[in-house]
């Protein structure tokens, strides 16, 4: 898999599903495991500072997941910053109307859904670089028409206040958090093992004959779309939570889309253990390099996702040493 | 009053046959080319019909129209009684069309089992995931390719790719299968086999349209055959019929495969 | 009316600066055909040499443009060796995630090196302005147009009257076909690609003359190339002219006659992505 190889180039793809095992699980299990632990190690004096990085490692997990979700479906989204941030600013709107947190979290994850139906309404018959530029474009819309409402609204440039997720509780939000993206990951399986999992792959994989042989793409395409913006709303709805100030060039940064992006495929695409895994390979890459390139981190990403493309186009997932069940799960 | 509702919902019954599919007029223009103009022809059920024609005739754009991949320029469209020419591919699929490819196109990423159970289960409305797996086995073994089930699409032969498509459109449960062109490249012996699976597929209760350059496939397998030449129908009927017919051998004189290669 | 004119003016004049960054873009897509989601890059790393050049060694930008233009040409040589070449025939996902990576590491490596603000470069002809009967037009913005105008003559006579544009057009139509009557394929993508990022950070240098020079001052730039480039039709050279001054000015349009204009006008040429995708989309649509 040399990328040297001009006359091939390998595609970014998954390997063909072969059984599913639970061995193929298993490192899934043991992930989930290792995290649901961590707050019970011995951190020492630095444990507020290491429960907030696994705190947002899980966020990366859940925006990573949930990219990947939508990608199953051949729409290579770059609006998850988009999703994100609606997720970050619905949950602080309905919690200022009154809403109790538990009611407005996942309110402000239908919404955010809701939202994503406009959008992939729209691009629907788009593909390849003209989805990614509309959904780009997209996300500009939302955020300018967010720092456009009445600063009595929504804030406007400066930002919004959000109360504390839990009270401040560092270690039930971490459960929180975990909570979040356990769930996110049975819906990942759940995709991969129903119905929903032949209708994704066959309209990536040729949408013309997928629907010559019946797989209706508007009704599979915008569920994806569901599924993947509210899950990303629920990690925008972790972070308003966590870091109780929300501004609109942050929450809708350009990065957000960049890094899910960049963990599924680093990770591996279209599984579920891949994104998971490149969420917690990058997120703690970027803290120990966080000192020496504190401006830039993104050079990171920019730099794995080039090294995939050329070097490792399944990911991580595609350094099993056991083919057997390459790219499974 | 337009034509679709002449013949209303009836099946209108015909010397042949029950009708099944029905075009009237089919037209479709690329620019200045008219790559089919004014097709139109009738579909019997359980009768198996042959599309032929020189290279660029315009029998694939044909096949187009009818699976729903273009719109018509003109004409309209009846698919049992019922006029489908607005319904988008998915839909068609639905209402009982099921297509193979002439240029094969399996899902690469997927295993050959699961790319017939994509037919399989949204072919039509309502299919349980289990049940289309089951299907998709049994038209795997029907088709010979079950000691393959598990391999990726992309590691089959061209032959096995043929193959799949037509095991992948079979499965979708159509009432009409379109083949495009999918013995070509077969050696004679392979082509018998095929020949003997299309016949089975019939005596299940398919239509099937095929479009065809074997000639002896022709001969063997059709009931009817319909010859187009540069976007038309140049003439229809039984095998002996057209190839008797002077236009249909000059229509292929020029051509390099001839009429009987 | 006076103000209407002067509006029109101003945004044709800015369309020559969209132009000169969108050719560019659409001269990589329609020979090599890669969408290089880096382009913007290229406009900066033209911007911050020309912001070198004027504040480190006290040359002016226009006098350091033709080494600038040099320059980012062998940079844009190097992206072509070590990355797009070996991406030419993956899937078009590929090479979008490629350049798209390349964009991300390019512009984050400036925010590292050279941290967020932005850079001003001082001119002596800052802030001369032309008269032009009634109306009065900035002379930095007239220069950049003049030259703009100049470097699209000089690419579309390229394009059309010599050998090297003859090649590449024929490698645009059909790069097999090219390759049989003995065209150096590989050769020609080189060159197109080196070129279409010298093309963007010779509009760099402008625009460092014209705003500043920032690590994301390429961002917007490259997006509103994208829109040209959508609405012309991917690779589509002319188109690319007309698409351009149909944003320069609606973009100028809504600054004059939009309350508050100045925030949304940035928003427009979000609005003709958006309209042009949807427009395509539903009426090629089956
Ligand atoms: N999408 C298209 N755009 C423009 N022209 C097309 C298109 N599809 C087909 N054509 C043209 O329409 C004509 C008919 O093509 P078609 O593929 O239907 O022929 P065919 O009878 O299937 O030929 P063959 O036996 O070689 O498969 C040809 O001239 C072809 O070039
Ligand atoms: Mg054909």
């Amino acid at each position: 898999m040399s990328a040297r190889n001009v006359e091939g180039g390998t595609p970014v793809r998954a390997a063909p599903r072969r059984e599913l095992t639970l061995g193929a699980a298993l490192p899934l299990l043991a992930f989930l495991a290792l995290a649901a632990l961590f707050p019970f190690l011995p951190l020492g004096s630095r444990a507020e500072f290491l429960l907030q990085i696994a705190f947002f490692t899980l966020v990366a997990g859940i925006m990573a997941l949930s990219w990947d979700i939508l990608a199953r479906s051949g729409q290579v989204s770059l609006a998850h910053a988009a999703f994100y941030g609606l997720g970050a600013y619905g949950y602080a709107l309905l919690l200022k109307a009154g809403l109790p947190w538990a009611l407005a979290m996942p309110v402000a994850a239908l919404l955010a859904g809701g939202a994503s139906l406009i959008l992939g309404a729209v691009t629907m018959r788009l593909s390849g670089m003209y989805f990614a530029i509309a959904t780009l474009a997209f996300t500009e819309v939302v955020r300018t028409i967010i720092q456009n409402l009445p600063e009595s609204v929504a804030g406007g440039a400066t930002g919004l206040l959000v109360p504390a997720l839990l009270g401040g509780n560092s270690r039930a939000q971490y459960a929180l958090a975990w909570g979040l993206l356990a769930f996110t990951v049975l819906v990942s399986l759940a995709v991969r093992l129903t119905r929903l999992h032949f209708a994704f792959a066959a309209i990536r994989q040729g949408e013309e004959t997928a629907r010559v042989l019946g797989v209706s793409i508007v009704r599979f395409k915008l569920l994806a779309f569901f599924i993947s913006s509210s899950l990303a709303a629920l990690a925008g709805v972790l972070y308003a939570g966590k870091t109780f100030f929300i501004n609109p060039l942050e929450t809708f940064s350009l990065a957000n889309s960049i890094a899910p992006l960049t963990t599924s495929i680093f990770g591996g695409l279209y599984t579920t253990l891949g994104p998971v895994l490149g969420a917690g390979v990058l997120r703690v890459a970027e803290e120990l390099l966080h000192n020496s390139v504190k401006n830039g981190y993104l050079v990171v990403y920019g730099l794995v996702l080039m090294l995939s493309i050329l070097w490792l186009p399944r990911g991580l997932m595609g350094l099993r040493r056991n083919k057997k069940h390459g790219g499974d799960l | 009053m337009t034509a679709a509702t002449t013949t209303g919902g009836a099946l209108s019954p015909t010397p042949q046959g029950v009708e099944v599919l029905r075009a009237e007029g089919l037209s479709k223009r690329f620019g200045g080319l008219k790559a089919v103009q004014d097709v139109s022809f009738t579909h019997h059920q359980g009768e198996i019909l042959a599309v032929i024609g020189p290279n660029g005739a315009g029998k694939t754009t044909l096949l187009n129209l009818l699976s729903g991949v273009y719109r018509p320029s003109a004409g309209r469209l009846h698919l049992g009684g019922r006029d489908v020419t607005d319904l988008p591919m998915e839909a068609r699929c639905h209402a009982g069309l099921g297509r193979a490819f002439q240029i094969v196109r399996p899902f690469p990423e997927m295993t050959v089992h699961e790319n017939v159970t994509v037919g399989a289960l949204f072919g039509k409305p309502g299919q349980r995931l289990p049940k289309a797996r089951e299907r998709a086995w049994a038209l795997l073994e029907r088709t010979g390719l079950a000691a393959h089930a598990d391999k990726a699409a992309h590691e089959l032969t061209l032959l096995q790719d043929k193959r799949l498509e037509v095991a992948r459109a079979v499965a979708t449960q159509p009432s009409v299968l379109l083949l495009d062109e999918v013995m070509a490249g077969l050696r004679p012996g392979e082509a018998q086999e095929a020949v003997a699976l299309v016949r089975g597929v019939r005596d299940s209760g398919v239509s099937v349209l095929f479009i065809e350059h074997i000639m002896p496939v022709v001969r063997d397998l059709a009931d009817r055959v319909v010859v187009m030449d540069q976007g038309q129908v140049l003439a229809q009927g039984t095998y002996r019929e057209v190839t008797a017919d002077p236009r249909v051998v000059s229509a292929y004189l020029g051509t390099e495969e001839g009429l009987h290669a | 009316m006076d103000l209407f004119a002067q509006t029109l003016v101003n945004g044709l004049l800015q369309s020559g600066l969209y132009a000169l960054v969108a050719s560019g873009l659409a001269l990589a897509v329609g020979v090599v055909g890669i969408v290089n989601f880096a382009h913007g890059e290229y406009l900066m790393i033209g911007a911050f040499l020309a912001w070198a050049g004027s504040a480190l060694l006290g040359v002016d930008p226009l006098l350091s443009l033709p080494v600038i233009a040099v320059a980012v040409y062998g940079v844009g040589a190097l992206t072509y060796r070590v990355s797009i070449r070996h991406v030419l025939l993956a899937p078009e996902l590929n090479q979008m995630l490629l350049t798209f990576g390349l964009g991300i590491l390019l512009q984050n490596l400036a925010l590292m090196l050279l941290g967020g603000n932005t850079r001003t470069v001082s001119t002596p002809y800052q802030a001369s302005s032309l008269q032009l009967g009634e109306l009065s037009v900035g002379g930095p913005k007239a220069l950049a147009f003049g030259l703009a105008a100049a470097l699209l003559g000089a690419l579309y006579f390229t394009l059309y009257r010599t050998t090297l544009g003859r090649q590449m057009r024929a490698v645009a139509q059909n790069r097999r076909g090219a390759q049989l009557i003995g065209i150096d394929v590989d050769r020609v993508y080189l060159i197109a690609f080196s070129v279409s990022c010298a093309l963007a950070a010779v509009a760099g240098v402008l625009v460092s003359v014209l705003l500043f020079a920032s690590p994301t001052v390429g961002l917007v730039f490259a997006l509103k190339a994208f829109a040209i480039i959508v609405m012309a039709g991917l690779g589509n050279l002319t188109g690319v002219l007309w698409a351009s001054a149909l944003l320069g000015v609606s973009e100028a349009l809504v600054q004059t006659y939009v309350p508050g204009g100045g925030g949304w006008s940035d928003a427009v040429f979000f609005l003709m992505i958006f309209g042009t995708l949807v427009l395509r989309s539903y009426r090629g649509a089956r």
